[in-house]
Parts: structure tokens; C-alpha cells; sequence
């Protein structure tokens, strides 16, 4: 009986192996698992065996025919798989997808990203203020009182009617965080500023800028140099050196005009940097004592450095746009380069 | 200020090249604008020497020369010119040389004889402007010798940006002198102290100061006889060379003085005075001759030297003749008074003006002067001492004149003042090792005075009135050392997390929301015009307007995003067929005294065809992809009756979370959408961000998934027209209470005053699986409901 088992299942291998459609395996599994065939006259006549015989050849038959079962599931998916016509389903990979569409960011946003990033990622906090502010906040805190010439430094747009000006930079937040915070304290101000200029490919009468503002008890030019450096060679992903030149500012004494060592060539001369290795960026200086205490702090308590930038500038380094006028123009065919 | 290099080497003493003069002031005094370099530089200009001279054989004016260049064989030369001699050296441009004036030297043949070579004149030479004659060279010229070895002495100039800090010293020769000699630590020679005023008083001239507030100082001075000329060359070059056009030799030593010590100086004609007036005998006790500094009456006028006549206000300051105005002081001189070639006697002016009142007149005349410039930031008043001086001095020199007097009206008096500099402050904030000794150097080096210790105290000079603090003076000596030499350092502070600015950052996230579902950043400038504000019909809303407009287009500060991206979507029209934009950006209304201020967000969607009308439902769609984002799950979305012109009156929704208002959304109307000449339809939303924010950031609490098969049922309503989605999903929701899941709508159409809408409603429950006929019960409840409440048809 064993014997006849074994036999079925290998009957079954062999005859499997030649089977080509549904058809002979339906055939095959009629002729070896149908009601009249042999493997099923055999589980029939088990009720004749011996009890131990009985539970000894059920057991095998009903293994074996679960495994017959199996092989035929496997063969049945093969034969299906043989049959499918690859070939008629052919697909041309190359015809371009079908996209949800994704949305780009103005290039000013994205420069400003990387900046609040890497600023964050030092402590500093990012601050923020009006667009339409103040004289107050906009020039007499900033030690630039009124009919001073350096008001004259910014052309800056006036409310009619009023004390209200555009920003004209973003140094007038400087007395709004001020006063609201105390010592020590790291931020960056970025934000929109305004300018009454004749606007051509380097000029913009709104424009974005950002500084960086750190103030303490003991906060000198060479920590100022020092987390310029960082931010740019972070920023520009290269080692970036940093060069002061005198200048003046109101609001910082002293004060300076700072310089970075060229993207293009770190140094060497090219003619991105007019041959000189350096490029001209910003002002900077350290907090001159009156801000401190326009904003209510006391005189000669803390010192502080501030240096800022224009965005539009770091944009354009980094992307080579070659006018700035593009990132205000809402055209589609410039945002979606970026 | 453009400086002459020749006059500033010849204060400084400096013998650096002008490049060098150029960098070192760039690196620790000023911004260096540009520099005009004056050498002459053209190769194949060498020097030649004349050998013989004979007449041109075929020509009268010409002459044929034999010239030595000191290589090979003599050239044979044709020369026009007539000034030369055998014998005399002489600039000789040879073939293939070109010259400044853009002219190429060839070999020729003039009138059939052969020339090799050309002598050149001044002009040539890019010297001046002079052709007649060839220029001569001194004997000593060494024959072979290229020709700029012998010009190296032409000047230079120097374009320096002087910044208001430092006009009051530095928009003058002698304080540009003293800095470059700082810089090579020598101390400036010039004689400064030895300008003194001559001590004769003036008999006739009286002068009368009517606000020593407006006017601190006036000295005058009377000089006779002097006869009026040109000035003599070097003087009309070194004005030249610094921008200012020569006049005459009396004009002329008013600007050279004013350059070279930076006080701006006048004269007026005396015989051109009128000293009758009644009032004048009064204020000038009957001086024969008087000056009277006194306030504009309002609507005063005076004619200027140019002819052009300025209407004044009491806020401007006169020099007058008692009566008469002379001039606009410290800005500009009258006709009436004006030096001409008859001008016999004179009198001179050096004044200081209160800068405040200088600044306010010539920006309300619009009258720049290089007077105003220098007077309204702030000069020494023991300035104009030495600048009378000076030009007393000169004016005897070079126009011959004889002074006979002088009258100084000086009240309060500036000296020098002091400061008491801790030299272990300049240390710390430069964050520098610099010896007290080497401070001092360098501050008694600038002319400050200094008495040693840790605490240094200075007494400084008061022609540098910049110099008032501690840090001021931190400022020479960390300039003067070099920036160069202050060490990067990192600083020393403890380590906290950034304070987040949540706002900031859920702005980045808005953005990064919107461009994930295809929408485009745009910026705007934050202004638009009157006619912005009458086709958008804002022309109700109270706008802060700009006092000086870059354009009339530009005239007011925005309430809202959406005109200018109305302009973005003509403009991108053109060249994409529908897209998506947004802007962040802050708009601004007057409040009373102060302005409100709001960061909007604006979406818009545009379509250069819409056949199915469905733009409203594309922005919608994004708006709930972006509530979504942000985890808001609840909104309503309710129509708005008669909304402002800019909306489509149908079209137009507000949106609120937790009844509170968050923006609105429409279609924008198709009369404004002309006015923008934009000819398809436009959906546009705008959000105030803050509020936004504030339903974005709710927290998020896990809602467990049913274990329980969800029951689906659809139902097909024929309604009216009237009766909206809304109004059906609130009653399914009333009537199916939790048990109804979620409501889809599916299709939707309309037939004339009807719509249909088919709806699948999902049951569940959380805690056991439906029984058939409860889901029936509930549909059945919602169904006549609904026929019952809004008069709804179910189609079977």
C-alpha cells in the first residue's frame, strides 16, 4: 500500500513535468485525484486496514495528496505565466510621467533657508519686526537722529503724514528686540527693506537683507570676524577668510566694510573679483553705545558686533543671476529654475 | 571729493605711488573710489635729438629733419611744426606706435619724401590740451630714453568717498594730507598753527549776527585795490584736477582754500553794496559798510549767481547787506554782490553755519553745493580763523589786493575737550594685545594729546569733532594698527538651544505645503497705484500713502497680495497655459495713529481655459490639501453675500476654523479681471497667516481604526438649485449622528433650475458590526429627512 503511494506521487512527477496547457492538467489531476482514480479507491478502502495500519497509511495518503495538490497549484501558475503574452504589453519607458506637479520657491526664500538654517543650528535666534516702521526704530535708535547727513546715507521712502517710513534696514529691528530681551542674547534679523534708488540690473528699491546682531559683556571685533567666517565658509561650502576695512555707520563704532575671500578663486585673483581675490559684501561694525541706550540698556555695560548682508546679493553669487530685478518680477519662467 | 595727488604729496610729504597712497588709505581711513592714474605710458615715444633741419622741397609749411633716436641711422622726419631747432631734444613717436589720441604712426610719403616717424606735441602725448608746437625736452634728456621716464610728474587723482563721520576734516586736502602722513607715522608738516588772523581791525566794516545759534562764527575781512585776472595755472590745475571750475583769482582762492582746509569761504563785491538803508544805519550803528547775518522773512527772494531767483522761509539764514540779501549762507552767493572783472574792493567771508539749518534750507531749495556740503556736517568753528588766514594770504599773492581790516564775531568759543580712554577697553572690545604706548603713539600722532596711565586722558584737536567717545577713539587706534592684525576668535558662551520663532517657521512650512502641491513663489513689491486701487475697488479702503514714490504706480503700500498678482498672472499667461502662485508678505492699513499690520498669504490659480468651470473647486481643493497638511479637519466654507468688487459676487467664499475667520477664497470678478486685461478666469485666495497659525498648530491625538466593516450606501437627490452640499451633509450628519463615518459626493450635474448629487454614505460602528437592517432604518431616517427639511427628490 505504502509502495502504491509513493508510486501515485512519482506517476504524478513524471507525467507533470510533460504537461504544456489547463487542459492536460486538468486531465492529470482528473486522472490521479478524480472520484474513480486509484489514489482515491485506495483512501476508500482504508476502513479495511488494520487500525494501525489504517492510521499509518491515512496519515501518508492524506500527506501525499496535500503535496500533489500543491504541485499542481505550482504547475497551474506556470502554465498561466507561459501563456501571457509579454510581448503585446510592451510600454514605451521613456514617454514622460505623469506628474502631480510640485511648486517652487522664490530663490530669496530658499538663500534665506540656508541662512536661518545654518544660524540656528549656532543658537541664534531668528527676530523679526515691521516693514512699515518707526523714525524711531528706523533711524533715531540707530544713533541717526533727525536731519543728521547720515539720513542721507539711505534714501528711504516716507509716509505722508506721518513719522512712518519704509524699512531701510534691517538694523531698525535691532532696538525692537532690544528692548524686549536682555543680554546675552545671539539673533539674525532678516527681512524686506526699501529703498528709494532708480532701479537697473544691480539696484532694487525692495530688496532683502539680513544681519546677524550678537551682544554680551565681552563680544570684540575678532569674535565678529570669527562667526563671519564660520557662516560663509558654512554658507559657500569652502573656507572663506574675512578682511575689515574702516567705514562708517551710525549705529556701530567702530565700523567697518567687510570683504570675503572669492568664491571663485578662494583668493588667487579672477575676474569675479577684479583680479583683487576679495569681494566686497557688507557693513558690519561693533554696537555703538547709543543704540544700547536707546533701547534702555546702560551706557559701557555690554559690547556687541553686528554685520549684515543683502540677499539678493548671496543669491545671485550663488545661482549667477545677472539681474536683480528678476526675483521681484513673479516670472514663472525665472521661479521655476529654482 | 576727487584729490589731486601731486597737492597731497606735496602736504603729506608722502613719496608712496598713488596706488599705494590708494591702498593704504583703503585699508585704515577710507573707501577708495577710484584712482586716475597720470603717468604717461606710450611705448615707442622715445627721446630724439634734432640734427639738421632743411626746407621741404616741395612744400612751404612743411620742413624735412634728420633726428638721432640713438639706434641705427639717423630717421628722416617731415615736420610741420616751426618751434624747433636743430639741436633740441624732442619726443619722437616711431612707426607702428599709437598714440593716446588714437592716432597710428605709419611710414609715409609726404609731398614725394619719405618720413619715419613723428614729433610729437603736448596734445599728442595725452598731456594737455595744447598743439601748438612740439614739446621740447630738457637738455638733460637722454637721447634713446623712452619719453614717460621725463613725465612721471604729471598728476594723479585720487577719488575718495568721504562718509559724513569725517567730511568735517577729510573733505579737505590738508585733513587727507594728515591722514597719509598718520599712516606712515610722521607727523603732518604743514603750518597749522601758524594761520593766525591778521590782528587789524576793520574801521569801516561792521557786522551784525542776528542768531549766533544759526551763525556760531563770521569773520570779514575788507581788501582794496586788488585787480581781478586769471589765476595763475598751477592753481587753475589743482581746482581743476579737483573737480572745481576756475573763474577769476579772487573766486578762485575762495574754492582753493575751501579745499585745502575744508571751510568753505565767500566774497562779495563792496562797491556793489547799498549801505543807505534807514534800517542798516540802525542795526550797524552808520558804518559805511555792514553785513548783517539775520533769518529769511517768509517769502523773501533772492537772486543766485546763476541767474536762478529762490523764494525763502524764516527757517533760512541770510547774509545780507542790512537790507539786501547777498547770499544763502553757507549754500550759495547772490548776483548782487558777484565778483566781476570791474571788482576793486571786496569783502571776504569765512563763516560757520549750524549744520541742521544748512541741511533743512538746501533740501528744501534743492540747492546742493559743495558749500552745503561741507557746512551741514558740521565744521570747526576755529576752522574759519585759519581758512581767513590763508586766503587773506593768497589773495594778496595772486590778485595783488591790500587788507584793511578785519572783524571776527565769535561768541562761544570751542576748545579742545577731553577723554578718558581706558586702554584695557580698547583691548577688550578690539580684542587685541596693542601696548598702552603704542595707543598713545598712535593717538598723538592724529594730534590728540594724551597723558599716560591705564586710564589714558586725551585732549583732542577740534578739528576732529567725530572724536567724542571712548570708542571713537577705539576706532583711530584699531584702524590705524590694522584690522589685519585682530586674530578670528570664537566666542565664549554657553551652549543653549535657538529660541524658535514659531511663526517664522510655520511660514517655511506653508511654503513648503503649497509648493508640494505644484504652487510657485512669488514676490512682490509691496506698493501699487491709484489705479490699482480704483480697479480693484479699494479706493474705500484707508491706505498709507508714500511721501516720495518711486512712480505713481508705486504710491501706495499694499492692504492686500492680490493686485500685483493679478499683473504676475497677465504677464505669466503669456507663456504658461494654467499654473498655480503664492506669496507671503505683509500688508498694511492706518489705525488711527498707528498702522496695523498683517502677514497674509495670497494662493491664486489660473487657467488660460476653464471649460469646466472649475477653478474655484481647484483652489478649494488646495486650500483643503493645505488645511489638511496642517492637520486641520474642520473648516466651513460659507458663501459670501456681496462681497467686495474684487470678488465674483457669486463666486465667493469665506473659510473659518473653529468659527473663527481664516481668509477667503473667490473667483476674481471678470470686470477687475479686464482692467488687468487678463481674459480667463482667476481663483484666488488670501489668508492671514498669524490666525492660520494659530488653528495650525493644534496638537494630534491618535484616533484608534475600527475593528468593524464599514457599510457603504448610495443615495442620488434631485434638488434645487438653491439648496446646497452643505445644507444635505449637515442633515445626514444630524440625522445619521456617529454612525455616518464619512460622506463622498460623486457625481454631480445640473438640468435647468435642478441639480443631482449623488452621495455614498459610509456606516460604521466603533464597537460592533452592523445589522442590515439598522443601516436601513438609519437611510430611510435621512431620506425623509431631507425630503421633509429641503424638499429634496431621492431618485429611486
Amino acid at each position: 500500500m505504502e509502495q502504491k503511494i509513493n508510486d501515485i506521487k512519482n506517476q504524478i512527477l513524471k507525467a507533470i513535468s510533460k504537461v504544456r496547457d489547463n487542459g492536460e492538467l486538468f486531465d492529470l489531476e482528473k486522472k490521479f485525484l478524480g472520484r474513480k482514480s486509484e489514489f482515491v479507491s485506495i483512501l476508500k478502502n482504508l476502513k479495511d486496514l488494520a487500525p494501525e495500519e489504517r492510521k499509518k497509511i491515512g496519515e501518508l495518503a492524506n500527506k501525499t495528496k496535500g503535496e500533489i495538490l500543491e504541485i499542481i497549484k505550482s504547475k497551474r501558475q506556470e502554465v498561466k505565466n507561459e501563456n501571457l503574452n509579454f510581448n503585446k504589453e510592451r510600454i514605451d519607458v521613456t514617454i514622460p510621467g505623469k506628474k502631480s506637479g510640485i511648486g517652487h520657491l522664490n530663490p530669496i526664500s530658499i538663500v534665506r533657508r540656508e541662512i536661518e538654517d545654518i544660524f540656528t543650528s549656532m543658537g541664534f535666534e531668528i527676530a523679526d519686526g515691521p516693514e512699515v516702521e518707526t523714525e524711531f526704530y528706523n533711524f533715531d535708535s540707530l544713533n541717526i537722529p533727525k536731519s543728521h547727513p547720515a539720513r542721507d546715507m539711505q534714501d528711504t521712502f516716507f509716509m505722508k503724514n506721518s513719522d512712518l517710513a519704509m524699512r531701510s534696514q534691517t538694523s531698525a529691528i535691532q532696538a525692537r528686540y532690544m528692548q524686549k530681551n536682555k543680554p546675552p542674547f545671539k539673533i539674525i534679523a532678516p527681512g524686506r527693506c526699501f529703498r528709494n534708488e532708480a532701479t537697473d540690473t544691480t539696484h532694487e528699491h525692495t530688496f532683502h537683507q539680513f544681519e546677524a546682531l550678537v551682544v554680551g559683556d565681552n563680544i570684540n571685533v575678532g569674535n565678529l570676524k570669527h562667526v563671519a567666517e564660520v557662516f560663509f565658509s558654512q554658507f559657500f561650502h569652502q573656507d572663506i577668510k574675512i578682511r575689515l576695512r574702516p567705514s562708517y555707520f551710525p549705529f556701530v563704532e567702530p565700523g567697518f566694510e567687510y570683504d570675503i575671500s572669492c568664491t571663485m578663486c578662494a583668493g588667487v585673483g579672477c575676474s569675479a573679483c577684479k583680479g583683487n581675490g576679495w569681494l566686497e559684501l557688507g557693513g558690519a561694525g561693533m554696537v555703538n553705545q547709543n543704540v544700547f541706550v536707546a533701547a534702555g540698556y546702560p551706557r559701557n555695560k555690554y559690547t556687541g558686533f553686528a554685520w549684515g548682508i543683502g540677499l539678493e546679493r548671496l543669491a545671485m553669487m550663488k545661482y549667477k543671476i545677472d539681474d536683480v530685478r528678476l526675483f521681484h518680477s513673479g516670472d514663472l519662467r525665472f521661479i521655476r529654475q529654482f | 571729493m576727487k584729490y589731486s595727488y601731486n597737492w597731497l604729496k606735496e602736504l603729506s610729504g608722502t613719496k608712496k605711488m598713488p596706488e599705494k597712497v590708494m591702498e593704504d588709505l583703503t585699508f585704515h581711513s577710507f573707501e577708495v573710489e577710484g584712482l586716475e592714474k597720470g603717468e604717461i605710458n606710450i611705448p615707442g615715444v622715445i627721446v630724439g635729438k634734432i640734427l639738421e633741419i632743411k626746407k621741404h622741397p616741395n612744400a612751404d609749411k612743411l620742413q624735412l629733419l634728420k633726428v638721432d633716436v640713438g639706434a641705427g641711422s639717423a630717421l628722416n622726419i617731415v615736420c610741420g611744426a616751426w618751434n624747433i631747432k636743430a639741436g633740441d631734444k624732442v619726443p619722437v613717436a616711431l612707426v607702428d606706435t599709437n598714440l593716446s589720441n588714437g592716432m597710428k604712426i605709419k611710414e609715409a610719403e609726404i609731398r614725394g619724401e619719405k618720413s619715419f616717424g613723428m614729433l610729437c606735441a603736448e596734445d599728442e602725448l595725452g598731456l594737455g590740451k595744447n598743439h601748438e608746437g612740439i614739446l621740447i625736452l630738457p637738455e638733460s634728456a637722454k637721447i634713446g630714453d623712452p619719453i614717460s621716464k621725463y613725465f612721471r610728474s604729471k598728476d594723479s587723482v585720487i577719488e575718495i568717498k568721504v562718509l559724513p563721520d569725517r567730511s568735517h576734516d577729510a573733505m579737505s586736502y590738508v585733513g587727507v594730507a594728515r591722514e597719509i602722513a598718520v599712516l606712515e607715522r610722521k607727523k603732518f608738516d604743514y603750518d597749522f598753527d601758524g594761520l593766525v588772523l591778521p590782528k587789524k581791525k576793520s574801521k569801516k566794516l561792521k557786522i551784525a549776527v542776528k542768531s549766533s545759534k544759526l551763525c556760531p562764527r563770521y569773520i570779514g575781512a575788507v581788501m582794496e585795490n586788488i585787480k581781478i585776472k586769471e589765476s595763475p595755472d598751477w592753481m587753475k590745475k589743482r581746482l581743476e584736477a579737483s573737480g572745481i571750475r576756475a573763474i577769476n583769482n579772487v573766486v578762485d582762492a575762495t574754492n582753493y582754500v575751501m579745499l585745502e582746509l575744508g571751510n568753505p569761504l565767500h566774497a562779495f563785491d563792496v562797491d556793489k553794496l547799498k549801505v543807505q538803508s534807514e534800517k542798516l544805519k540802525v542795526t550797524v550803528q552808520n558804518s559805511k559798510l555792514g553785513i548783517v547775518v539775520r533769518k529769511a522773512k517768509t517769502g523773501e527772494k533772492i537772486k543766485l549767481l546763476d541767474g536762478v531767483v529762490k523764494e525763502l522761509t524764516s527757517d533760512d539764514l541770510l547774509i545780507t547787506d542790512g537790507d539786501n540779501p547777498l547770499a544763502i549762507a553757507g549754500i550759495k552767493g547772490g548776483k548782487l554782490a558777484e565778483i566781476d572783472g570791474n571788482t576793486k574792493n571786496i569783502v571776504l567771508e569765512s563763516a560757520n553755519f549750524n549744520a541742521v539749518s544748512i541741511r533743512k534750507t538746501r533740501t528744501r531749495l534743492n540747492l546742493k553745493t559743495d558749500s552745503s556740503d561741507r557746512f551741514e556736517k558740521d565744521i570747526d568753528p576755529n576752522l574759519a580763523e585759519k581758512a581767513m588766514a590763508r586766503l587773506i594770504e593768497i589773495i594778496e599773492h595772486t590778485a595783488g589786493g591790500k587788507l584793511t581790516g578785519v572783524v571776527d564775531v565769535y561768541s562761544k568759543k570751542v576748545a579742545p575737550w577731553k577723554i578718558k580712554l581706558d586702554s584695557s577697553y580698547v583691548n577688550s572690545l578690539l580684542g587685541e594685545f596693542i601696548l598702552v604706548k603704542d595707543m598713545t603713539r598712535i593717538l598723538n600722532i592724529l594730534g590728540i594729546k594724551t597723558k599716560n596711565g591705564k586710564i589714558i586722558e586725551c585732549i583732542v584737536p577740534t578739528y576732529r569733532f567725530d572724536l567724542k567717545t571712548q570708542e571713537d577713539l577705539i576706532e583711530e587706534i584699531g584702524r590705524i594698527w590694522g584690522y589685519e592684525k585682530v586674530k578670528e576668535q570664537p566666542m565664549i558662551s554657553e551652549i543653549l538651544p535657538a529660541k524658535i520663532n514659531e511663526q517664522v517657521f510655520f511660514e517655511r512650512k506653508v511654503q513648503d505645503k503649497l509648493t508640494g502641491i505644484g504652487f510657485d513663489e512669488v514676490y512682490n513689491y509691496s506698493f501699487y497705484g491709484e489705479k490699482d486701487m480704483v480697479s480693484c475697488g479699494f479706493d474705500n479702503i484707508k491706505h498709507l500713502e508714500l511721501e516720495n514714490p518711486m512712480n505713481s504706480e508705486q504710491k501706495y503700500v499694499r492692504t492686500s497680495l492680490i493686485p500685483n498678482i493679478l499683473k504676475n498672472i497677465y504677464e505669466n499667461l503669456k507663456n504658461f497655459e494654467d499654473f498655480r502662485v503664492f506669496e507671503e508678505g505683509r500688508c498694511y492699513r492706518p489705525d488711527g495713529k498707528k498702522v496695523e499690520e498683517k502677514r497674509m498669504l495670497a494662493m491664486a490659480v489660473a487657467k488660460n481655459k476653464d471649460s469646466k468651470g472649475e477653478i474655484f473647486y481647484d483652489l478649494k481643493g488646495a486650500i483643503e490639501d493645505m488645511l489638511e497638511g496642517f492637520g486641520v479637519n474642520s473648516y466651513e466654507v460659507r458663501l459670501r453675500k456681496n462681497p467686495e468688487k474684487i470678488c465674483h459676487p457669486f463666486r465667493s467664499a469665506e473659510i473659518k476654523i473653529a468659527g473663527e475667520k481664516i481668509g477667503v477664497l473667490s473667483e476674481i470678478n471678470p470686470a477687475v479681471l479686464s482692467a488687468y486685461k487678463i481674459k480667463s478666469p482667476v481663483a484666488v485666495a488670501e489668508f492671514d497667516l498669524e490666525i492660520l497659525k494659530k488653528h495650525a498648530n493644534k496638537s494630534k491625538i491618535y484616533n484608534p481604526i475600527s475593528k468593524y466593516p464599514v457599510v457603504t450606501r448610495d443615495i442620488s437627490l434631485l434638488v434645487s438649485n438653491d439648496t446646497t452640499y452643505a445644507q444635505i451633509v449637515d442633515t445626514i450628519k444630524k440625522i445619521g449622528k456617529n454612525l455616518v463615518k464619512n460622506i463622498k459626493l460623486f457625481d454631480v450635474f445640473e438640468k435647468d433650475s435642478q441639480k443631482s448629487l449623488a452621495f455614498r454614505i459610509e456606516f460604521e460602528d466603533k464597537k460592533k458590526t452592523f445589522e442590515k437592517a439598522e443601516v436601513e432604518r438609519s437611510i430611510e431616517k435621512i431620506v425623509s429627512t431631507l425630503e421633509a427639511e429641503l424638499g429634496v427628490t431621492v431618485r429611486k
